[in-house]
C-alpha cells in the first residue's frame, strides 16, 4: 500500500515547528523517527495532511543532566539513549529497557520521545516513565507545561497533549543510588512487542526494609499501569522470595489483560505473576548497584 | 562401482554465481522493472468473508484524475474465460469462477475490482471511491461448519461445503485389524500456514507498442504453464467466431492437432488415464452444463488464436515461492486483461497484506488415524481419514485435492505397512486458497512420526526401537509401498535413522532428560524419519493421479555453443532461490571440460526455453534438470569433439577438453578453442547463427529416479513459566544421493527446518470463528528470525552408485520432517505432566495449557465431527441440504445489512489487534 498524499515540512527551529502545529492542528503529525507513524500511514490507518519533521531541530537532540534530572530531548534516537553513559548511571531503568525496543535498525531511527508520545501501551518506555516517576515537558507556541507520567498516558495511543503541542523533553529524576531496577518482558520473538512486560524499581531503608516499590506493567491494559496493591504489600518489608511470590499473586489477581492471537488473557495474567517474581528478584539483586 | 563421487565442480561448494548480483542489489525482480509509460494497478478487495454483491458503483473512481481504467467481475465475465477446475476426481466439485468476483465474494481479500492509474497511490485512492453494496451470508470458518448442512454452500452448485469424499483401500485392512492386539486411535490437526516468500506475487503486463503482443513478466515457478494458462483464460471469443476463424484458416489448428496427436501417441498410458477419468468429467458437466460452453469457448479460442496472441512469459530473479507461485493468480488474468484493454503496460506488485490474505495458504488438514499393532510393536495396518480445508477458490491448475492424493500415497513412508485404508474429505471454507507449500504432502510424515511415538508410549516400547522394528532395511530392498510406488535399493531411510541415533547418542537420552528434570529443567528430544519422492521412482505421479506422469512430462534442455565460443544451458526450470545458475553450470562444466564461469544458464523466457509445464517444484530440479543437463552437455561435447578432431586431424577418441582448452591427448600445447570450433560449425551450417553455432536439445525422463530421505533429531528446552521453547541442538542426517553443491544442499535443508520450526512455534494464518482473517501483517503472522532458529548440524550419507545422474532432491525435506521432530521433542519434554501433542501449532500460551500451568481456552478452529460416531447418523441427502438453506425474512435481511454497515473493515480490525484489544 502507498501512503496517501501529504505535505512534508522540515522546520529549522522549534519556534517554526510550534507555529506550524498551531497552524495545522489536527491535520498535522510530528515526524521524529517515523518507526510507528510511517507504517500506520502506509496501511492508510493514519492520514495526516501535513508531516512536520523535527529531525533538524538540533536544540532538541541532546541528553542532559541538570538539577536532579536526566533530560532526553525530542529528537534523541533510541540508540543514543542506549549508548549514553549518563543514562546508564543516572537512569539505569531506562537503560535496561533499551535492548528490548524493537531491533537495532528500529533503535537507530526511532526516538525515545516519539515512542512516549505515541503512547503504545505495549511499548517499554511509557512503563519505564511511570515506574521512574518521570515527567514530560510539553510546549505550544503560547507556552509550556510539565505533566507527570502518572497523568500523561490517557488511553490507547492517547496521551495528554493537544494537537498544537510538541513533546520537547522527557525528564527522569536522577536515580537514587541505593535502588535496584529491572525491566523484563515476554515476547513471541526477539524484538516483538511484549505480550506482557514490567519495569520495576525497589529501594530499601538503612535497616534493609523496602522503602519504595514501583511495579509498572506494559501490554496489560490500554495504558501502562502501576499495581498499587502489590507496591503497598512490599513497602516496609525486607525483600524475600516469599514476599515476591505474594506480590506476584496480587499482580496476577489485579490484571485484566486482553487476549489475542498471540496469547490468551489467562496466559497474560499468568505472565504477570512470572514477571513480578523475576523483576523483583533481579531488582533486589541490584540494590545499591548504582552507587 | 565408480570410485569417486565428484567431478571437478560437481560435489564442490562452488560459490553461487547469483550472489554477486543479488547481494549487491543488482537483482532484477519484478518490481525492478519499469517500462516507459507504464501504468499501475491496485485491487479493491472484499472486507467480508462471504457476501452477495448487490451493486458495484465505479463512477467516481473512473472519473478521478489519473485513473485510466476500472474493471469489475462483470467485465471479466465478458472479456475472459473463467477458471475451470481440471481435476478429474470422481465426484469432486471443482467450481467455475472469474478473476474478479462477480455476484458474490467468498473470502476476505476476494478481488472485486481492478483500478489502473498513473501511480499505485492514485490507484489505491481510486479504490477507496468504489462503492460496493454487500449483503453478508453466513460464513464457513472451519471444518465443522463446512459439514453443518444448515450452513449455506459457498458454491451453490456443489449443494454442500463437502466438495469430495473418497475411500481407497490397499492390502487387506480387515485381516490386519482382526489380527491386531491393540488398535490405537488419535486425531492430529495441522493448522493453516502460509508460504510467505520474501518477494510477494507480482507481474508486469507489457504491451508491445508496435505489435500489440502481450509480454507477461511474472514471478512464476513455471513460465510455460503460466503462458498457456493465460492463453487459455484471456480474450474470450465466442464459439462461432472461433469456428469461422478456424474454417477460413485451416492451417492454424493443423499444427496444434498434429502436435497433440503425436503427444498422445507417445504416451499410451495417457489414453487409458483419460478414458478412466472420462466418467468423472462427464459428471462434472452434468452438474454444471455451462462448463461445456466455457470449455468450448476457451479451447476453440485457444486453437483459433493467432500464435502471436499467445503471451510470452518472462521470469527473472524471483524472491522465493515455496510452491505459492506455481499456480495462476486470478490477479494476473485481471491485470493482463486491463493491459490488453488499455493497450499499455501495467504493473501490479502484491502487498504483504494481500499476500497474507490471498497469496496462498496451506496445510489445514485433520487426520484421524487408527493403527493396528501387535503387543511387540509391529505395525500391521493403518486406517486414516484425512479432512482437508481447501478454502474458497481452488488453485488453478492444482486443486488442493491433488495434494490429498499425495498424502495418501506417501502415508506408509519407509515403514513396512501392509495394509492401508485412506479416506479423504475435502471441505470448502471462506478462507484463502489452498496452495502447495514446501512438501505439500508433509502431513503423512508429521502424523506417522507423531503416531509412532504415541504407539511406543502406549505399548511401553522405546521410540527408536519401534522405528527400527518397523522400518524397511537394506536387506529387504527392492520393495514397494502398499500404495504402489517401488522402493529401490538406494532407499536408505533406515541408514539415516541408525546414523542419527549414533550422532545423537540416543541411548543415553532418557537418563539425561530425567537428570535435567530432577534439576527442575524441562527438556525433550524428538526423532522423525521421512522419504521423499524427489523425483521418485519412474512414473511416480501416476500413483497420485493416473496419466499425470505424462502431463508432468520429461525434462528438456538445450545446450548451446554460441557463435562467439561461449556456452549456454537453456532450461525450463524457473529458479527462485535454489541456485540453478550455479548448479546446472557445475554439471555442464564438468561434462564439457570448461570452467564453471564459462557456462551461462538461461531460463524464464517462454520464447527461448524448451517446453515443459512443470517449471520448478517438487524437489525435482537436481534429479531432472541435473540429469538432462548432463545428457545435453555430453551430446554437445561430442559435437564439439567431432569438429575439433577434423580441425586437428586427429581421431575423436584422442581429443581431450581440459580447462576450456581442446587438444589432442599428450600434446596440450597444440589445440583449438571453443570459438574456433564455433566458427567452423557456422561455416559448415550457413544460415541464421542466432540459434548458436551448435545447439543440442535433450530430454531426460528421470531414469531410475529414486528417493531422498533423512532423519531429524530435535532437542528442546521449555520454560514452564513462559511457555517459550528453545532449541539447543538440531541434527539432520540425510541422503539425497550425490551432492552437486553441498553448500546449496545445506542451505535448502536449513531453510526447510526454519520453516518447519516456524510452523510449530510461530506461524499461523488465523481466522476467527466467522472467517474474518486475523493475520494480515507480519505483526500477526510471525516468521522466525535468525534469533529464533538454531544452528542445524547436517550429516550427509552419500553412497556411490553406477546409476546415471544419481542426484535426488532436497528442497522440501527439511520442512517435511521438522514439525514432526519438534513436536515429538515437545511431547517428550512434557510427557511427565500428561501433555499429549495432537496439534501442530504450539505457541507459548498453548504450551502452558498443555502442561497444565494455565487454563485452556476453546480454539476457533474446529475439526470435523468424530467420524466413528458420525457413521451412525445418516448423512443428509443433497436435496435436503438445499431445502434447508436458510432464506432470510425481509426483517432478517434488514438486520444483516445493518450489521454490515457497522462491521469494521479489515484495516480497522488490524488497528484493534495492533492495540491489543480483543
Amino acid at each position: 500500500m502507498k501512503i496517501p498524499r501529504f505535505t512534508y515540512h522540515r522546520p529549522a527551529t522549534e519556534e517554526e515547528a510550534l507555529a506550524m502545529l498551531t497552524e495545522f492542528g489536527e491535520d498535522a503529525k510530528v515526524l521524529a523517527g517515523g518507526q510507528s507513524l510511517i507504517p500506520l500511514m502506509a496501511l492508510r490507518l493514519s492520514r495526516p495532511a501535513h508531516l512536520i519533521d523535527i529531525g533538524g531541530l538540533r536544540e532538541l537532540a541532546a541528553i542532559r543532566e541538570r538539577s536532579g534530572t536526566v533530560s532526553v530531548g525530542a529528537a534523541v534516537r533510541h540508540v543514543e539513549v542506549e549508548r549514553s553513559a549518563l543514562v546508564a548511571r543516572a537512569a539505569p531503568l531506562a537503560a535496561a529497557a533499551m535492548p528490548h525496543i524493537g531491533h537495532g535498525a528500529i533503535r537507530n531511527r526511532g526516538t525515545a520521545c516519539g515512542s512516549l508520545a505515541h503512547a503504545d501501551p505495549a511499548a517499554e518506555l511509557p512503563a519505564v516513565a511511570l515506574a521512574a516517576g518521570a515527567s514530560f515537558v510539553v510546549r505550544r507556541a503560547s507556552g509550556e507545561r510539565t505533566v507527570p507520567a502518572s497523568e500523561f498516558f490517557l488511553g490507547y495511543l492517547t496521551c495528554d497533549m493537544g494537537p498544537d503541542e510538541l513533546l520537547v523533553e522527557w525528564r527522569l529524576p536522577t536515580w537514587p543510588v541505593t535502588a535496584g531496577w529491572s525491566v523484563q518482558e515476554v515476547s513471541r520473538r526477539h524484538g516483538d512487542f511484549a505480550l506482557l512486560g514490567m519495569a520495576a524499581m525497589i529501594d530499601t531503608d538503612p535497616v534493609g526494609r523496602i522503602s519504595t516499590a514501583a511495579l509498572s506493567l506494559f501490554g496489560a491494559a490500554s495504558t501502562p499501569i502501576r499495581v498499587d496493591a502489590a507496591e503497598k504489600l512490599l513497602t516496609g518489608e525486607p525483600p524475600s522470595a516469599a514476599l515476591f511470590d505474594e506480590a506476584a499473586e496480587i499482580v496476577k489477581g489485579q490484571l485484566d489483560p486482553p487476549g489475542d492471537l498471540h496469547g490468551t488473557a489467562a496466559y497474560r495474567k499468568h505472565l504477570g505473576a512470572v514477571l513480578t517474581r523475576r523483576c523483583l528478584s533481579e531488582a533486589a539483586g541490584r540494590l545499591g548497584a548504582a552507587a | 562401482m565408480r570410485e569417486g563421487l565428484a567431478g571437478k565442480y560437481v560435489g564442490a561448494k562452488v560459490r553461487r554465481v547469483e550472489d554477486r548480483r543479488l547481494l549487491t542489489g543488482r537483482g532484477r525482480y519484478i518490481d525492478d522493472l519499469n517500462l516507459p509509460d507504464m501504468a499501475h494497478a491496485a485491487f479493491l478487495r472484499s472486507p467480508y468473508p462471504h457476501a452477495h454483491i448487490r451493486r458495484v458503483d465505479i463512477d467516481s473512481a473512473r472519473r478521478m484524475a489519473g485513473v485510466f481504467l476500472v474493471l469489475t467481475g462483470a467485465d471479466m465475465a465478458r472479456l475472459t474465460n473463467p477458471f475451470l477446475g481440471m481435476m478429474a476426481l470422481d465426484g469432486l466439485y471443482d467450481p467455475v469462477f472469474y478473476a474478479l468476483a462477480t455476484d458474490r465474494v467468498r473470502v476476505v481479500g476476494d478481488p472485486v475490482a481492478i483500478v489502473v492509474a498513473e501511480s499505485r497511490r492514485v490507484a489505491e485512492d481510486a479504490c477507496e471511491l468504489i462503492d460496493v453494496e454487500y449483503e453478508p451470508i453466513a460464513a464457513i470458518a472451519n471444518m465443522a461448519q463446512a459439514m453443518d448442512p444448515m450452513r449455506p454452500p459457498i458454491w451453490p452448485r456443489a449443494r454442500s461445503n463437502v466438495l469430495w469424499e473418497d475411500s481407497q483401500t490397499y492390502g487387506d485392512v480387515e485381516v490386519a485389524f482382526a489380527g491386531a492386539d491393540r488398535v490405537i486411535r488419535e486425531r492430529f490437526a495441522q493448522h493453516r500456514q502460509s508460504n510467505q516468500p520474501m518477494e510477494t506475487r507480482g507481474s508486469v503486463a507489457e504491451i508491445d507498442p508496435v505489435s500489440g503482443e502481450l509480454i507477461f513478466h511474472s514471478a512464476t515457478q513455471s513460465a510455460h504453464s503460466l503462458k498457456w494458462s493465460l492463453a487459455f483464460l484471456l480474450e474470450r471469443t465466442s464459439v462461432w467466431r472461433s469456428i469461422r476463424e478456424l474454417a477460413t484458416n485451416r492451417e492454424k489448428p493443423r499444427k496444434f492437432v498434429v502436435g497433440a496427436r503425436a503427444f498422445i501417441k507417445s504416451h499410451p498410458d495417457l489414453r487409458t488415464a483419460t478414458k478412466s477419468s472420462q466418467p468423472a468429467m462427464l459428471k462434472q458437466l452434468r452438474r454444471e452444463p455451462k462448463r461445456i460452453v466455457h470449455l468450448s469457448e476457451a479451447l476453440l479460442g485457444l486453437l483459433a488464436k493467432d500464435p502471436s496472441r499467445r503471451p510470452r512469459v518472462l521470469a527473472q530473479d524471483i524472491g522465493g515461492a515455496f510452491g505459492a507461485k506455481g499456480l495462476v493468480p486470478r490477479e494476473d488474468v485481471a491485470l493482463a486483461t486491463a493491459a490488453l484493454q488499455l493497450g499499455r503496460s501495467v504493473k501490479w506488485i502484491e502487498d504483504r497484506n494481500e499476500h497474507l490474505m490471498v497469496g496462498g495458504q496451506a496445510r489445514e488438514e485433520t487426520l484421524d488415524i487408527d493403527v493396528a499393532v501387535t503387543s511387540d510393536g509391529t505395525i500391521l495396518g493403518l486406517k486414516v481419514h484425512m479432512t482437508m480445508d481447501v478454502g474458497a477458490y481452488p488453485g488453478f491448475p492444482f486443486n488442493g485435492a491433488f495434494f490429498a492424493q499425495m498424502v495418501k500415497v506417501m502415508m506408509p513412508g519407509p515403514y513396512r505397512i501392509g495394509a492401508l485404508r485412506f479416506d479423504t474429505t475435502i471441505t470448502a471454507s471462506n478462507k484463502g486458497t489452498y496452495v502447495p507449500y514446501r512438501g505439500p504432502w508433509a502431513a503423512e510424515t508429521w502424523v506417522r512420526e507423531r503416531m509412532i511415538d504415541v504407539v511406543a508410549r502406549e505399548l511401553g516400547i522405546g521410540r527408536a526401537d519401534i522405528r527400527l522394528a518397523n522400518m524397511i532395511g537394506a536387506d529387504e530392498l527392492p520393495a514397494a509401498m502398499v500404495t504402489g510406488p517401488p522402493l529401490d535399493v538406494r532407499m536408505s531411510a533406515r541408514r539415516t535413522l541408525e546414523e542419527a541415533l549414533r550422532v545423537a547418542d540416543f541411548d543415553s537420552w532418557d537418563a539425561i532428560r530425567d537428570q535435567a528434570r530432577s534439576e527442575g529443567r524441562i527438556v525433550g528430544m524428538g526423532l522423525a524419519t521421512f522419504i521423499e519422492a524427489a523425483p521418485g521412482p519412474p512414473k511416480f505421479f501416476d500413483y497420485i493421479s493416473p496419466g499425470f506422469s505424462a502431463l508432468a512430462g520429461v525434462e528438456p534442455a538445450h545446450a548451446v555453443l554460441e557463435v562467439d565460443g561461449s556456452l549456454s544451458v537453456i532450461t525450463q526450470q524457473v529458479p527462485h532461490g535454489q541456485g540453478h545458475e550455479t548448479t546446472l553450470a557445475q554439471v555442464a562444466a564438468d561434462e564439457l571440460g570448461v570452467a564453471v564461469e564459462a557456462v551461462r544458464v538461461r531460463y524464464g523466457d517462454s520464447s527461448i526455453t524448451p517446453f515443459s509445464l512443470f517449471g520448478t517444484g517438487g524437489s525435482r530440479s537436481a534429479a531432472m534438470a541435473g540429469g538432462v543437463v548432463t545428457v545435453a552437455a555430453q551430446e554437445l561435447r561430442q559435437r564439439v569433439v567431432d569438429i575439433a578432431s577434423d580441425l586437428m586431424e586427429a581421431s575423436t577418441e584422442d581429443i581431450v577438453i581440459e580447462d576450456g582448452h581442446i587438444h589432442v591427448a599428450g600434446t596440450p600445447a597444440i589445440g583449438v578453442s571453443f570459438a574456433e570450433v564455433a566458427a567452423e560449425a557456422v561455416r559448415r551450417r550457413p544460415g541464421s547463427p542466432s540459434d548458436g553455432a551448435i545447439r543440442v536439445t535433450s530430454e531426460w525422463d528421470g531414469g531410475a529416479g529414486g528417493w531422498a530421505q533423512a532423519t531429524h533429531v530435535c532437542w528442546v528446552e521449555i520454560d514452564l513459566d513462559t511457555g517459550l521453547v528453545t532449541i539447543p541442538r538440531y541434527v539432520v542426517v540425510e541422503d539425497c544421493g550425490e551432492l552437486i553443491n553441498p553448500a546449496i544442499v545445506d542451505g535448502q535443508i536449513r531453510g526447510g527446518v526454519a520453516q518447519g520450526i516456524g510452523a510449530v512455534l510461530y506461524e499461523r494464518a488465523a481466522y476467527d470463528g466467522d472467517a474474518n482473517f486475523q493475520a494480515g501483517t507480519f505483526m500477526d503472522f510471525l516468521i522466525p528470525t535468525a534469533m529464533e532458529i538454531p544452528d542445524v548440524e547436517i550429516h550427509h550419507l552419500q553412497t556411490p552408485s553406477d546409476i546415471f545422474a544419481n542426484y535426488r532432491g532436497v528442497g522440501e525435506g527439511g520442512m517435511i520432517a521438522a514439525p514432526a521432530a519438534l513436536t515429538n521433542a515437545i511431547e517428550d519434554a512434557l510427557a511427565h505432566l500428561g501433555a499429549r501433542i495432537t496439534e501442530q501449532h504450539l505457541p507459548p500460551a498453548r504450551i502452558l495449557e498443555l502442561a497444565g500451568v494455565i487454563e485452556a481456552e476453546a480454539p476457533t478452529e474446529v475439526g470435523p465431527p468424530d467420524y466413528s460416531a458420525a457413521a451412525a447418523v445418516p448423512a443428509p441427502r443433497p436435496s435436503l441440504i438445499r431445502e434447508r438453506m436458510p432464506t432470510l425474512t425481509p426483517a432478517q435481511a434488514q438486520a444483516v445489512r445493518r450489521t454490515a454497515t457497522s462491521v469494521r473493515s479489515g484495516a480497522r480490525r488490524f488497528a484493534d489487534r495492533y492495540a491489543g484489544r480483543p
